[in-house]
């Protein structure tokens, strides 16, 4: 089974947005307002206590030199700066079929347990918001290459071949997953 | 109208000039209005949001919108000059359209979501009012026929430009463009700036010059009003959920050509509303409001029926044309008839927003109710559930709604 990156997942029904709402949309505002925070690539990331590349704490007031940033401010130790084009945001990217055509939004990242990517959710087709369907596609048949230049990701698929795939529904009854022509299909189990 | 051939040349002048406005105020409002429908949710998401921050962001719209009806409705009833709302209506429309364009970011979008659901609740009322204003209750059959008419030219245009605009250029700058469209909005306005709600001869002596306003009790308790509003529910929620339905099963069956479809959905009612609307305010006031209500809802089982059974593209556009019907119908009736029961009691506008209350609570239901229907039963059974709900409507209609005409001879030119 794969892991919704939405946290709150009771709203995430979003072709019922509207019934979402009426129950409770003001209690959500705060969360909304405090969840927010997928959006941007950190260029510096908090890396976990345990992890080998994080120095032992220092004795206070002998932060090693090469630490320091170039500012003058202080990183804390458990911060290690990510180079740009390292990792990029896929959340809201254009998904582009293999003769450039428009193949919907990506709206969300199904990982597994131990934390792979298994699968983009994009929103496809529709006009201005009107008709879209969720579909999931296998993160093995994406191309994320043209994302930093382009900021766009590509598929080897066209319109015809999406549209039959059935849609995604989020919840925990796992989801049908569209795989690229000739890609490798991923193991069925997820305990490798 | 006797009343406007006794003015003299001046003044017929600057009554066609309003009308004129008034059809231009129609046109680009309702283009304003495109920009602001589920095309936020695509929006949002190019932006990086979540679909729960999306979903958050959308329903606090919904919710605003429907929790001002009724105050929007009071205010504009204590307001005579109905120009100055309308004008600081769309100032609102312009600066959230701004907002989203410019910070997309949650407080900003959230307070651009409140903004639009307030303000689209004053300027329905407040256009209507103009329009009562301006014509007379014998004559605003007529006026709204043509309202409906500009308004329909400008949700087509509205959807063929803010598509081609999000397509071709970017989902910013749909928004950048619907703020745009509130200048001309403001320049039909001007030469509705002068209109005043006409005072009696009674009102007049009294000091604040004020008409004296009918009893709210009296309204809620009007068992017309009460009956039309759950009418206008019960057809909504019948209603709204079907164009996304079929979008949903063109986006599935048709292939490369699915947006081009659905665009041609949300255009050919357009296009029929356009046709229709002045012959269905004619038909209203002169054969009487139920026969145009039971004209308007008789289309919604039928087109629900069809959908269920027909799935071809081609035919699920055509089908849309019946959505022409429905709409210029109610359009045209909801004003109306709120203009037989509340017209000059200084109570207009409270009851558009009782009846306005009604609707979208009727939609945000329907959303619900097709989305379960849907995932549980399949799509064929949410558009059989949502005729049975227009049947529901048509059958509280026929059987409970009475004729609202007023026994006027003006009504017969």
């Amino acid at each position: 089974m794969a892991f919704s990156t939405s946290f709150m997942r009771a709203s995430a029904i979003t072709s019922r947005r509207a019934l979402a709402g009426t129950i409770g949309a003001l209690a959500l505002l705060l969360a909304g307002v405090a969840g927010f925070t997928v959006r941007c690539a950190a260029a510096a990331i908090i890396t976990a206590q345990n992890q080998p590349e994080t120095p032992a704490a220092p004795a206070p007031g002998a932060t090693p030199k090469e630490d320091r940033p170039k500012n003058g401010s202080t990183m804390p130790e458990n911060v290690k700066p990510l180079p740009p084009g390292d990792a990029v945001s896929v959340l809201g990217k254009k998904v582009r079929g293999a003769n450039g055509e428009d193949l919907g939004l990506i709206v969300d990242v199904l990982v597994a347990p131990q934390g792979q990517p298994r699968a983009a959710v994009i929103d496809f087709g529709g006009f201005l918001g009107v008709g879209s369907r969720k579909i999931a596609i296998d993160w093995k048949a994406l191309d994320f290459a043209p994302l930093v230049r382009a900021g766009t990701v590509g598929l080897g698929l066209d319109r015809a071949q999406i549209a039959a795939a059935p849609e995604y529904k989020p919840g925990p009854a796992g989801a049908d997953v569209v795989m690229a022509p000739s890609g490798p299909s991923p193991p069925a189990d997820t305990h490798k | 109208m006797s009343a406007v051939l006794a003015k003299s040349k001046p003044e017929r002048e600057a009554t066609a000039q309003a009308r004129r406005g008034l059809d231009g105020l129609n046109l680009f409002v309702a283009n304003i209005q495109t920009g602001f429908g589920p095309f936020i949710a695509v929006y949002l998401t190019t932006q990086g949001w979540t679909q729960t921050a999306i979903g958050t962001a959308l329903s606090l719209g919904t919710i605003a919108a429907m929790a001002s009806q009724i105050p929007a409705g009071a205010l504009v009833d204590a307001i005579r000059n109905k120009a100055v709302v309308a004008f600081f209506s769309i100032l609102a429309f312009s600066a959230s359209a701004l907002l989203l364009a410019i910070r997309p970011t949650p407080l900003w979008v959230y307070a651009a979501e409140a903004l639009h659901g307030f303000s689209s609740c004053t300027l329905g009322p407040a256009i209507a009012a103009m329009s009562l204003i301006l014509v007379g209750p014998a004559m605003l059959g007529l006026r709204l026929g043509r309202n409906a008419r500009f308004a329909s030219i400008g949700n087509g245009v509205g959807a063929a430009l803010m598509g081609a605009c999000g397509y071709y250029v970017s989902e910013q700058a749909v928004f950048f463009l619907t703020a745009a469209v509130t200048l001309p909005a403001v320049v039909s306005l001007l030469p509705l700036a002068r209109l005043r709600e006409p005072v009696s001869a009674a009102a007049a002596s009294r000091p604040g010059g004020h008409p004296p306003r009918a009893a709210v009790s009296a309204l809620l308790t009007n068992r017309t009003l009460m009956i039309f509003a759950l009418c206008a529910m019960l057809f909504t929620l019948g209603n709204s959920a079907m164009l996304p339905l079929a979008g949903n099963t063109l986006t599935k069956e048709a292939g490369n050509f699915a947006s081009l479809l659905i665009a041609g959905c949300i255009i050919v009612p357009q296009l029929v509303v356009a046709a229709i609307s002045p012959a269905i305010g004619q038909l209203a006031q002169r054969r009487g409001r139920r026969l145009v209500l039971l004209i308007g809802f008789c289309t919604l089982p039928v087109r629900g029926l069809l959908f269920a059974t027909l799935d071809n593209p081609a035919a699920l556009v055509l089908i849309q044309g019946l959505d022409g019907i429905a709409a210029a119908c109610v359009g045209i009736l909801v004003p109306l008839i709120a203009s037989d029961i509340a017209g000059r009691s200084g109570r207009y506008n409270l009851s558009l927003g009782i009846i306005g209350l009604a609707i979208g609570v009727g939609a945000t239901i329907s959303t619900a109710l097709a989305g379960w229907a849907a995932d549980v039963f399949g799509t064929p059974a949410a558009y059989a559930s949502l005729a049975l709900v227009g049947l529901a409507a048509l059958l509280l209609a026929a059987g409970a709604m009475p004729e609202t005409r007023p026994p006027s001879p003006e009504s017969e030119p």
